[in-house]
């Protein structure tokens, strides 16, 4: 804290330092187009090398403080920018002409490469950092949805705070799953680790320590052919961020704070005329009075009409209405009411600027948030430097270091702990507002499921938990807390030695301590225990890159050639408390009643490489691009170690010999490429493991998985073909790609017979062919005086076919999930898409499709080998506009997809408990159906008889039929399409220029109300699950719910003050 | 950081030694990278629980009732995994038995580590071939060699573990072994141990080829059997978490009181007095009497009313008997009813009996008393039955085993048909195996079960 304080008032002193050397004056002007001397509104005012600048009103005018020798930088999409000095002029106008090139772009390539965009011969995308904090996003990958054509973003709920967001590029290229691409933060690969399982708390990916508001843009090198520099561990993409620099002889300061509010939404929607129990009756006391029967976890029971009964509460005896009766009433928000507002502040102060030979920027961050679920939260502050100087001449040196902290106490997630398995298991009757108070003045807990009363005395004596524990309970003293430093960064030379060439080495590290703890206290249903867990990464890349430029007439040359060596040294040391906690409150590997469960582990891994990358261009129109790459990883076997990787691409920009008018660029691009991708150590030789110590005997076993000492790398061949069209002034943009991308090789645990003794082997199998097609439209369609409108689609479309698995095996089994002895798997098979859900089905009548029936007029229902076909989506893609009057700006982002699927267990359990709506629905013969049979209840089925082929028409037993059959073993009932349009991001701001702003010591005040997740469009999965926050934790595809965390959306406001 | 500058500037820019790396760094520090091959038969043994410790054998014997959730007491139709078997305690032993240039001495004399190796392997596949049928045997656990083990005959096993087990026998040399967790290195009681399955599996061919069964039993008897409790084949739990008791870990630790002594059990057991009752389940907590509860009952569920699991039972540290001296002496019992060996019938049923109640009480006080009630003692008009209804009584909680025996001689005769199912005569295989090793699946369930893989066909000595 005192560090803050010195650092805030270090800043302040800036501040002032700033004010005092100003000489500043006001300059202001009008901005027209050339072709009819149009006033342009929203047109970039800048001062170059600051991050100071203003936009034009509604009639091209704008003001801003300037000093003589400044220059103003005059852009706005599809105009060429202008460049202006000031003078001694207090007027500047400038007219503005149409850019039909459009594209003299640079972007950041691989290994930091700056390139023009144009000559490029294969696709990028590139984001703008503002763009990307437009809500406040506070991961970068999970901002990313939506914004990038082909890249598919899998996000966590707002409830998870920090929770993971999963990125997957042109569709699945692993059979196992493990396709993240590589982030790299100026030139240093940092770790996006995910420290979370599929359940527990969700402690998030690790790239989301890059604060968002220091990225000045991120571009995604989305194949091979992109990313192919960065051989082994290029194959599935690279995500290139930069951060924003300091500019000469400016101070710029930057104040950002935003304040929002998160609320929860769309809980699954549930049944309130029956309670808890099983059967309609009450049970009761030995004294007559009737009771809940408190040791169902379901609603099964008797219908909340409001009759007197004995309900949970009135057996403890510290409760006030001990011993009374209450009526049966429902409490139709009894989920809902758990969870709480959420609020984030998230705080950023940066400070730029630099002298002639000099640059900095320094920016702090500090967030915030209260999480949705009570005592909930996550602290996190960036802090990021960038500093570089000519030390001599044509010697610079340069450094970026953020040091980012977080410390949280997450919700867990998963059907088993939190609040997440009230949907599935619960009591319509219950009222969550009573639990809120989890414990009696005497100390004992509340808990809403426990045994039944003693049917002697009527009174219960045993008050722990039966299954489920009080979710308040849960939130209160079960905790997870976890927290993380973090620095990353580099430090690097840069020697120029000619005009054209320059040599440069870098040290790159990425170092973090991952901290966790996890408590189960006294008093719930699981053995008390405590979990603590230390993860240090370092991992070190040493660089160096000679990079050569020149021009002999129409013919261009750029050269590179580099080195390097990556060294991971990864340590941790995980304890757990085993057999319970010595002392209640005691958190600690001492208090383990039993020899605790301890682990400590060392990874060591190094990959040594050499590239080089040759570019021609001739004439500005014709482009020649060759790149190899040499890597060795200390992780394959000894005498096999060394891969190359080559790429090689093209364009033409054919708008140069082409004379028709509405088209003002045109370019074709093709490029060849390989990538690869290898394994974490130690995967090649066999060792045993270490199995339970039993009265001082050190037991082994042999490991489950064979591991396999002739592993090769895996190895993606990608080919891809590109237009770049630019329309009527560059005003219509339109870029096409069309891919297939050919992973070989992949690694995989393939699942074996468990009878060879193990249960996965290590192999190198496969072959999964991605094609696709991405397109990305932009365009500004319409634009006048005061008005502008900006739009941005993108859209892709992949198929992953696995087109091989190993020899021998035609079944992959990515990943299973069982409850109650019914499994359902996701599987690959053979010839087929990727990804196919197989699990149990209805049995259908061949001839009409019927469902068919047992003797109990029960559906039957095949074994757990039906394949449901492929989960992954058809396409995905995102819609963002702008619309900009004046000084007002609305911006919104929708994200949507098309096709998928994923079976959802909240839905089925939620009918097997009895909560779901259709439980009880009223049936054609006008009865409940959950009313006895001979009443005229029951579910009516209708199918053909198994055993006489004749069709039948039955009322069946609801709860049977619900509980035992459909609701918990045929999982083709429970299976969703999971497209879905959702407004992802919104945003509505108003720009205080100088003019308004008058004599206020600063230079631009913006001030916009922002929203989060604001609401579903559409979706086709039933209400309550959503269906773009299906995966969990670590679990890269999407393919089953269970338990899901509410949705939440966020509303607030946002200020940025720049001075 | 200086050595990385080096081989960064030498060994790139010459391409030479890029691929050399230290020759430790591809090394797993955190496994051991070998192991003795006592220590891997003591990770073999910690499974030995796994063979009777399981809800599912104890409904296929009818021991317990489901207090609440019932479903698998309902005999639903659906796979039970196997690999566990393999992937578990026999590679280890396979391992073991791969490796005998490799073993130590000094943990004990090798032949007497391979002995061992070889009855806790037969033990196993015991189990295995009887719970499922064919199950693959000469072409498993062979690793990257075969993924894809065909089905071997339940015959052929058991041909071959009765070579196995005779092996271990003649091989066995004086000498203790280490690191024994059931024996304590014991090679005595590991002899009889080996001989005594050899026995039991004899007896299970007493239907499918009796002169078989009666060649193998009087060969194992002859090799010598067990004499007393203390040679029986016994898991003892600690009061330690990492080595508890399953029954203790779901109904003390996860609360899950969902099991009751079925009808069955308490009715045949309560009104003899058998003093094993109160070893075996608690008096129910409303009336304080044993009551037991219908098998297969689906509506009045309750843990209140009915008697649950006995607190030893449910003991963490509680005992697992596998392979008992009563079950010997109520096979040599069987076998002198069917005339396979010369002793007295009577006298081995007494005295398994009386042996049963000293394992469970700890004490033979009034045994000749209980035994002289007209509903225990021998009954040499029924003596097949007699015999199988207290074997059934003894091998409490080890389901597999009693179902199995239930197979062979069709006692208990009362086992109840809950909602009119049938008792199965088999597990499934596993699903996956359709997955994994769908020709060979798919070959031994046509050869054996016309095609359907289903908790109903019968395994070969069950004709």
């Amino acid at each position: 804290m005192r560090n803050r304080i010195t650092l805030l008032s270090f800043m302040i002193a800036i501040l002032q330092f700033m004010s005092v050397q100003a000489q500043e004056r006001v300059i202001s002007g009008t901005v027209t187009t050339a072709q009819n001397a149009m006033p342009l509104p929203g047109v970039n005012v800048v001062i170059e090398g600051t991050n100071k600048g203003t936009v034009t009103d509604f009639d091209g005018n704008y003001t801003i403080n300037a000093e003589t020798g400044d220059v103003l930088s005059f852009s706005s999409i599809g105009y060429k920018t202008v460049k202006r000095t000031v003078n001694t002029e207090d007027q500047i106008d400038v007219t503005l002409e149409a850019d039909l090139q459009a594209l003299d772009e640079v972007v950041v390539t691989a290994l930091g490469i700056s390139r023009d965009k144009k000559s490029l011969g294969y696709a990028t995308q590139e984001v703008d950092g503002d763009d990307l904090t437009i809500a406040k996003d506070q991961n970068v990958i999970g901002a990313l949805g939506g914004r990038i054509a082909g890249v598919q973003v899998t996000g966590s709920s707002g409830a998870s705070m920090g929770g993971t967001q999963k990125i997957k590029i042109r569709g699945v290229n692993s059979i196992g799953g493990g396709d993240q691409p590589l982030i790299v933060v100026d030139g240093t690969p940092i770790s996006n680790a995910n420290f979370a399982g599929s359940a527990g708390a969700d402690y998030g990916n690790l790239g989301q320590d890059v604060n968002p508001a220091d990225i000045e843009s991120v571009n995604v090198l989305k194949g091979p052919a992109a990313s192919a520099l960065y051989g082994i561990r290029g194959q599935y993409g690279v995500i290139m961020i930069t951060t924003k620099k300091g500019a000469a002889e400016k101070f710029t300061v930057q104040v950002n704070s935003s304040f929002s509010v998160e609320t929860t939404y769309d809980f699954m929607p549930l049944q309130n005329l029956y309670g808890g129990g099983s059967s309609l009756n009450f049970r009761t006391l030995p004294n007559g009075d009737p009771y809940v029967d408190i040791s169902v976890d379901e609603s099964w029971g008797p219908r909340m009409d409001g009759t007197p009964v004995r309900q949970v509460f009135s057996f403890y005896p510290q409760d006030p209405t001990y011993g009374q009766l209450t009526p049966f009433v429902p409490h139709p928000d009894n989920i809902k009411d758990y969870y709480e507002t959420g609020y984030t502040f998230n705080n950023t102060v940066s400070v730029a600027g630099g002298g002639e030979k000099t640059n900095f920027r320094i920016s702090l961050n500090d967030t915030k948030i209260d999480g949705v679920e009570p005592n909930t939260h996550l602290d996190r502050n960036n802090l990021t430097i960038h500093a570089d100087a000519d030390v001599v001449e044509r010697v610079n040196v340069s450094t970026n270091v953020t040091y980012a902290r977080n410390d949280a106490q997450r919700p867990g997630q998963g059907s088993e702990v939190g609040a997440n398995y009230l949907v599935q298991w619960f009591q319509r009757n219950v009222d969550m507002n009573r639990l809120r108070d989890y414990q009696y003045d005497d100390g004992t807990f509340l808990h809403w499921n426990l045994r039944r009363p003693s049917s002697e005395t009527g009174e219960i004596t045993n008050f722990d938990p039966l299954y489920w524990n009080n979710p308040f309970f849960n939130a209160y003293e079960n905790l997870s807390q976890d927290n993380r430093d973090r620095f990353f960064g580099d430090v690097g030379i840069t020697f120029e030695i000619l005009d054209n060439l320059s040599l440069s080495g870098h040290i790159r590290g990425d170092l973090y301590t991952q901290n966790i703890q996890e408590r189960t206290a006294f008093g719930g249903t699981s053995l008390p225990s405590f979990y603590i867990g230390k993860f240090q990464n370092k991992e070190f890349n040493y660089e160096f890159l000679a990079q050569f430029d020149e021009e002999w007439g129409d013919l261009s040359l750029n050269a590179s050639v580099g080195g390097n060596i990556w060294n991971r040294n990864y340590t941790y040391l995980s304890m757990a408390t085993v057999g319970g906690l010595s002392a209640p409150g005691f958190y600690n590997i001492d208090a383990s009643i039993d020899r605790p469960a301890t682990n400590n582990y060392l990874l060591r891994k190094q990959v040594r490489s050499l590239f080089g990358l040759v570019s021609l261009g001739y004439e500005d129109t014709f482009f020649v691009d060759a790149s190899l790459r040499n890597d060795n990883s200390s992780a394959l076997p000894e005498d096999n170690n060394s891969y190359w990787y080559p790429s090689i691409s093209g364009s033409v920009i054919f708008s140069e010999f082409m004379d028709w008018d509405p088209m003002s660029f045109g370019k074709f691009r093709a490029s060849y490429a390989q990538a690869g991708s290898d394994l974490g150590p130690y995967e090649t030789t066999m060792g045993f493991g270490v199995g339970t110590v039993y009265e001082g005997t050190n037991t082994l076993f042999v490991p489950d998985n064979l591991n396999n000492p002739n592993i090769e790398p895996s190895f993606a061949h990608s080919y891809e073909l590109g237009l770049d069209l630019r329309f009527f002034d560059s005003r219509l943009g339109i870029d096409l790609t069309y891919y297939e991308q050919k992973n070989k090789n992949q690694i995989i645990n393939l699942d074996v017979s468990g009878t060879s003794g193990f249960s996965s082997t290590t192999i190198n199998a496969g072959l999964i062919e991605n094609k696709g097609i991405e397109v990305a439209i932009t365009a500004r369609p319409i634009e006048t005086e005061k008005f502008f409108w900006d739009t941005n689609l993108n859209f892709a479309s992949n198929e992953s076919m696995v087109v091989e698995l190993a020899p021998g095996i035609d079944v992959y089994t990515y990943s299973s999930t069982t409850y109650s002895s019914v499994t359902s798997y996701l599987n690959s098979y053979e010839g087929k898409p990727f990804g196919s859900l197989v699990g149990t089905a209805y049995q259908r009548d061949e001839a009409t499709g019927q469902i068919l029936l047992g003797e109990d007029n029960m559906p039957l229902y095949t074994d757990e080998t039906y394949n449901f076909g492929s989960v992954l989506p058809d396409y995905t893609g995102g819609f963002s506009n702008t619309f900009v009057y004046g000084n007002w700006r609305l911006s919104g982002m929708i994200e949507f997809q098309g096709g998928g699927q994923f079976f959802s267990r909240s839905k089925m359990l939620a009918v097997r408990t009895g909560q779901d709506p259709i439980t009880v629905e009223v049936n054609d013969r006008g009865a409940n159906v959950r009313d006895p049979l001979e009443d005229g209840g029951g579910v009516k089925v209708e199918g053909i008889s198994a055993a006489t082929g004749q069709p039948v028409s039955a009322y069946v037993d609801a709860r049977s039929y619900y509980r035992n059959v459909v609701g918990r073993r045929i999982y083709e009932e429970w299976l969703f399409d999971a497209s879905y349009i959702k407004m992802k991001e919104l945003r509505l701001g108003y720009t205080f220029t100088k003019d308004i702003l008058g004599n206020f010591p600063v230079e631009n005040v913006q001030l916009a109300v922002i929203a989060q997740n604001p609401f579903m469009i559409w979706q086709e999965a039933p209400d309550g699950i959503d269906p773009s926050a299906i995966s969990t934790g670590s679990q890269s595809i999407s393919w089953y719910e269970s338990g899901q965390l509410p949705s939440v959306r966020s509303i607030g406001v946002d200020l940025n003050i720049t001075f | 950081m200086k050595k990385y500058i080096i081989i960064l500037l030498f060994c790139n820019l010459s391409l030479l030694g890029c691929s050399e790396f230290d020759e430790d760094i591809n090394v797993n520090p955190n496994i051991p990278g070998e192991a003795s091959g006592t220590q891997l038969i003591a990770n073999a043994q910690l499974y030995l629980p796994s063979i009777s410790s399981s809800p599912q054998g104890e409904f296929l014997a009818q021991y317990l009732a489901e207090t609440q959730y019932v479903g698998v007491s309902l005999y639903p139709e659906g796979s039970t995994s196997f690999y566990w078997f393999y992937e578990g305690p026999l590679m280890n032993l396979q391992t073991v038995l791969n490796s005998e240039e490799d073993l130590n001495a000094s943990e004990g004399p090798v032949a007497n580590q391979l002995a061992v190796a070889k009855i806790l392997k037969a033990y196993f596949y015991w189990n295995l071939t009887d719970r499922w049928g064919d199950v693959p045997y000469f072409e498993a656990l062979q690793g990257a060699d075969n993924f894809t083990p065909a089905y071997d005959t339940q015959e052929s096993i058991y041909m071959d573990l009765f070579d196995l087990l005779k092996e271990a026998n003649d091989q066995i040399v004086p000498g203790d072994i280490d690191n024994d967790l059931v024996y304590g290195g014991d090679m005595d009681k590991w002899q009889k141990l080996g001989n005594s399955i050899r026995l039991l599996m004899a007896l299970r061919l007493s239907e499918v080829n009796p002169q078989l069964a009666q060649e193998e039993f009087n060969a194992a008897l002859a090799d010598g059997v067990m004499d007393s409790n203390d040679d029986s084949l016994v898991f003892q739990h600690l009061a330690d978490a990492n080595n508890q008791n399953y029954w203790y870990q779901q109904v003390i630790d996860r609360n899950r009181e969902w099991w009751a002594l079925t009808v069955n059990l308490v009715e045949d057991m309560k009104p003899v007095d058998d003093p094993r009752l109160e070893v075996y389940g608690n008096p129910a907590r409303e009336t304080g009497e044993f009551v037991g509860m219908p098998f297969g009952e689906t509506e009045a569920l309750g843990t209140e009313e009915y008697s649950l699991l006995g607190s030893a039972i449910t003991a963490q540290d509680a005992p697992i008997y596998l392979v008992t001296y009563p079950q010997v002496l109520f096979a040599i019992a069987e076998a002198a009813e069917r005339d396979w060996v010369t002793e007295d019938a009577e006298t081995y049923y007494n005295m398994a009996v009386e042996n049963s109640i000293l394992q469970w009480t700890g004490s033979t006080e009034g045994v000749d008393a209980f035994l002289s009630q007209p509903e225990v003692a021998y009954d040499s008009a029924n003596a097949i039955e007699r015999i199988a209804e207290q074997r059934w009584i003894h091998l409490f909680m080890n389901g597999y085993e009693a179902w199995s025996e239930w197979r062979r001689t069709g006692f208990p005769d009362d086992f109840v048909q809950p909602e009119g199912r049938a008792v199965p005569t088999r597990l499934a295989y596993p699903d996956t195996e359709d997955f994994n090793n769908a020709e060979n699946f798919n070959a031994a369930v046509e050869r054996q079960f016309g095609g359907e893989d289903s908790i109903y066909g019968n395994v070969w000595w069950d004709e």
